[in-house]
């Protein structure tokens, strides 16, 4: 079994590279969308996803939390961490974690690792829609 | 041919679609590079004037959108970038060839695996995803 994949969903372009980047760095493997739009895509696409790290304010018709909502009503085992300078934790109902801007890589990965375990682990279980 | 103790020869792919996007991308880094995936020509400036990495070629769909369409940023591209080798294709098997040309030419020997088959994951994709709207 490979590494477990996560979807990043970011709308600033560099931030979403850092970002994939840090991540593929550590080992999972990393799927990029440009915006919630792109994410669902991605999701009903029926690759494998693990884990989806999304931002909350995107242009397009999905924002961050309605692609969590939707992406929980496929597969709601599949954890999902959002992302925001301006929402409170009181808010990211159903997402499972919450992370406020700014915040480093360490507290990303830790986060992740928490909810997915790290990417040598290869006892994860998987999510698609 | 790039040594394998220096930094990867980086790419940028730019396509709007992002099955063909992400999935040219992941056969370029099995291929040795690192690279940005850019989902408009405003990301192609952005990834090109920040800097940050030097950017050996860009890979870009025929229709990108942004402000500047794909051909202007051709033009764009050789004026303020003269050394980033700039490569057009308008369709999915034209991408995976020219995706398959870059990996020849990049920093591994061999293919991780032909561009047919790039092409052909990207179609059953774009399929899959058409089934789930219908």
């Amino acid at each position: 079994m490979g590494a477990q994949t996560i979807l990043v969903v970011e709308d600033e372009f560099l931030i979403r590279f850092m970002l994939a980047d840090s991540l593929r760095e550590i080992g999972y493997q990393v799927l990029e969308a440009a915006d919630g739009d792109e994410g669902f895509e991605i999701i009903m696409s029926g690759q494998v996803i693990d884990l989806i790290v999304t931002d909350v304010r995107m242009p397009g018709a999905i924002g961050g939390m309605e692609l969590t909502r939707r992406s929980k009503s496929l597969a709601p085992a599949r954890p999902v961490i959002v992302c925001s300078a301006d929402l409170l934790k009181s808010e990211s109902y159903p997402a499972d974690e919450f992370l406020a801007k700014p915040y480093t890589i360490e507290m990303l990965a830790g986060l992740i690792a928490r909810l997915i375990g790290d990417p040598w682990q290869t006892t994860t279980k998987t999510h698609s829609a | 041919m790039a040594d394998d103790n220096q930094d990867p020869q980086c790419l940028i792919v730019a396509d709007a679609d992002v099955l063909i996007r992400n999935a040219l991308a992941e056969y370029l880094r099995h291929c040795g590079y690192k690279v940005f995936e850019a989902a408009t020509s405003d990301d192609v400036v952005i990834a090109l004037e920040e800097g940050a990495v030097r950017i050996d070629a860009l890979l870009a769909d025929a229709d990108l959108p942004g402000h500047y369409n794909a051909f202007e940023l051709r033009i764009w591209v050789r004026n303020h970038h003269p050394d980033v080798e700039v490569v057009l294709a308008g369709n999915i098997d034209a991408v995976a060839k020219a995706a398959g040309h870059l990996c020849d030419e990049g920093p591994h020997l061999q293919r991780p695996y032909d561009p047919a088959s790039v092409a052909a994951h990207i179609k059953r994709l774009l399929a899959a995803t058409r089934r789930q709207r219908l």
